[in-house]
């Protein structure tokens, strides 16, 4: 067990462990000694810019060994920093360090020198907020609409996650470790910043070439990863790669899937290419980290519906009914937990409301995250995802989830997609709409689908209206059905075949 | 006189317009289908009213009598004999 805080370790891993590989990036190897090297040219670059004590610093930078080095000397020179998606477009990006009050915008160049600017300021946050005392990261939620909320962590709070990820995942010296994930994600947190407290090795994946089988395949396979955290997709990359190659990578230990839903056909077939591996599925988000983990026995084949699991142990899980009333053993509701690894509230105080929310459960009170996921809990304790809260609507009083309906009429085989909306009506509250579109041969009409719906649904859940089409739904930039773009604005329906 | 035929079109045409008369079955249940909900059921009623010229009593106002395009006609019918008795 690691006691000391994640800043004051390095000076320790510098020295004791000055052989040992911190870093492989490109296929070059970099020890705790050689980062420490590095580390050291970016603190006199950084003691060179009289940066203002009493307030942030903005780090723009992709992944790198320089980047690392940067932020392992903000750590301990103790300046707040805030870290952003460089994929952001650059009015984004300077909105977000006005927000957050940074004197300075540093990038790290190769040699070790800083690039530096300053960013406007706005006035909206005055260093230091009152709530969160010794901030040292601070990372933004990837809020699909919006400015990115930015989420200041104590470096108590990355100490107590960073120290049981380690316990849990059996990070120790000498394992590696991959890290998947864009430098700005919070599941750096444990991919790179618990690898590095308990010196470990982290594997960097090239964001450049993420999305490439082989070469992911090549990184694990030529440098022994035994942890591999990872959004499904990776999974699906691994397993197309491994099976054109015939290649399986008995060297892995621990798969942990996270940040969406994993799918059946992926699960079915990870076995098959991580022989020696524990599967674990992780819930949580930027506010809180690490929620809920589910450990997965996939030795009869997936789970029909891939749980979130329990707790991780100091966690609060809460499940509360529409009425805000909590549900005690097995049901459903929105999930809301209190971590102790989570955030005092976003930067922005205001950004709160209804997203924190004081819960006593008789030990005084304590801020929980609203999670906006509705969950159920099984009479054992295990805890699935059954939909967004965002997705509830009230029809004639009674709450429907839209997304339930989307999959009964997904369930059709001429639906190609679909997209249902509660359209505001002024006698019934709100009605629901469906937009459906069918295959081009397909002889699919509304009838046709609401003898489908209503094998499937109750009379609540059954659309009011059905308008079907050809033509691909609106997307957002993302590649999301774009809701908002989607109404009962056209009265009927196309004419079908 | 059968009104199944009338009664077909009115609800396409209302409810459904991608579809076509003939394919609409005389005991499709237009409720559990979700065709014709509480709301539309006052147009139905309406509709009956002035095309039928029938008055519809409120207290029969229960969605059972108008579950299928046959129970609408079975209405029509009973409700025009009552009138004609009269």
């Amino acid at each position: 067990m690691i006691t000391a805080s994640l800043p004051d370790r390095f000076s320790d891993l510098f020295a004791t462990q000055s052989d040992v590989a911190a870093l492989v990036w490109q296929g070059e190897r970099l020890s705790y000694g050689e980062l420490g090297e590095l580390v050291a040219r970016f603190d006199r670059a950084l003691s060179g810019l009289d940066l203002p004590s009493d307030r942030p610093v903005g780090i723009r930078a992709k992944k790198s060994p320089q980047a690392i080095a940067l932020i392992i000397s903000c750590l301990r020179a103790g300046h707040a920093f805030l870290l952003p998606s460089v994929e952001l477009a650059p009015e984004t990006l300077d909105q977000l360090f006005a927000q957050a009050d940074v004197s300075l915008v540093v990038s790290p160049q190769e040699s070790g020198a800083l690039a530096s600017y300053e960013p406007p300021r706005s006035g909206e946050v005055h260093w230091p907020p009152p709530a969160p005392e010794d901030v040292s990261f601070m990372l933004t939620t990837s809020g699909s609409t919006g400015l990115p909320k930015i989420v200041p962590l104590e470096t108590q709070a990355i100490d107590r996650f960073t120290d049981w990820a380690a316990g849990q995942f059996e990070i120790t010296p000498g394992k590696a470790v991959l890290n998947y994930a864009p430098l700005n994600f919070d599941l750096c947190l444990l991919d790179i910043w618990c690898t590095l407290k308990h010196g470990a090795t982290v594997v960097l994946v090239d964001q450049d070439r993420a999305t490439n089988g082989a070469y992911l395949a090549d990184l694990i396979a030529g440098n022994g990863v035994a942890v591999v955290q990872a959004v499904p997709m990776l999974f699906r990359l691994l397993i197309d790669e491994a099976k054109a190659g015939g290649r399986t990578f008995p060297e892995v230990e621990f798969a942990m899937t996270t940040g969406d839903k994993i799918p059946s056909t992926t699960l079915k077939e990870l076995p098959g290419i991580l022989p020696n591996a524990r599967f674990f599925n992780i819930y949580g988000c930027t506010e809180t980290n690490d929620s809920l983990v589910a450990e997965l026995d996939l030795s009869d084949g997936p789970p029909a519906n891939v749980p979130i699991g329990q707790p991780i142990p100091g966690v609060i899980a809460r499940i509360e009914d529409a009425d805000g009333n909590p549900v005690e053993g097995e049901g459903q509701g929105e999930l809301i937990v209190w971590t102790p690894f989570q955030t005092k509230g976003y930067l922005k105080a205001e950004l709160n409301e209804g997203k924190l929310v004081s819960v006593d459960e008789g030990d005084g009170p304590r801020p929980y995250f609203r999670t906006g996921d509705i969950v159920q809990r099984a009479p054992d304790g295990t805890i699935s995802i059954i939909g967004r809260a965002d997705f509830y609507v009230k029809v004639r009083g009674v709450r429907v989830s839209t997304q339930v309906v989307e999959q009964a009429i997904q369930e059709h085989p001429d639906v190609i997609e679909c997209a249902v909306v509660a359209a505001p009506d002024p006698l019934a509250g709100a009605r629901l709409h469906a937009c459906v579109r069918k295959g081009p041969d397909s002889k699919l009409n509304s009838l046709v689908l609401r003898k489908h719906c209503s094998e499937r649904l109750a009379r609540t859940e059954m659309p009011s209206t059905v308008e079907i089409v050809t033509a691909p739904l609106p997307k957002t930039s993302t590649g999301k059905v774009d809701r908002n773009r989607i109404g009962p604005h056209q009265k009927g329906a196309e004419a079908s075949g | 006189m059968d009104n199944t035929q009338k009664i077909k079109q009115f609800i396409v045409d209302e409810f459904m317009p991608d579809v076509a008369v003939d394919e609409l079955d005389s005991d499709f249940d237009l409720l559990t289908g979700g065709v014709v909900d509480s709301l539309g059921l006052l147009q139905v009623v309406a509709w009956l009213e002035t095309e039928f010229d029938v008055a519809v009593d409120e207290s029969e106002l229960g969605p059972e009598s108008f579950r299928t395009v046959a129970a609408i006609n079975d209405y029509i019918e009973n409700a025009k004999g009552s009138t004609a008795n009269a």
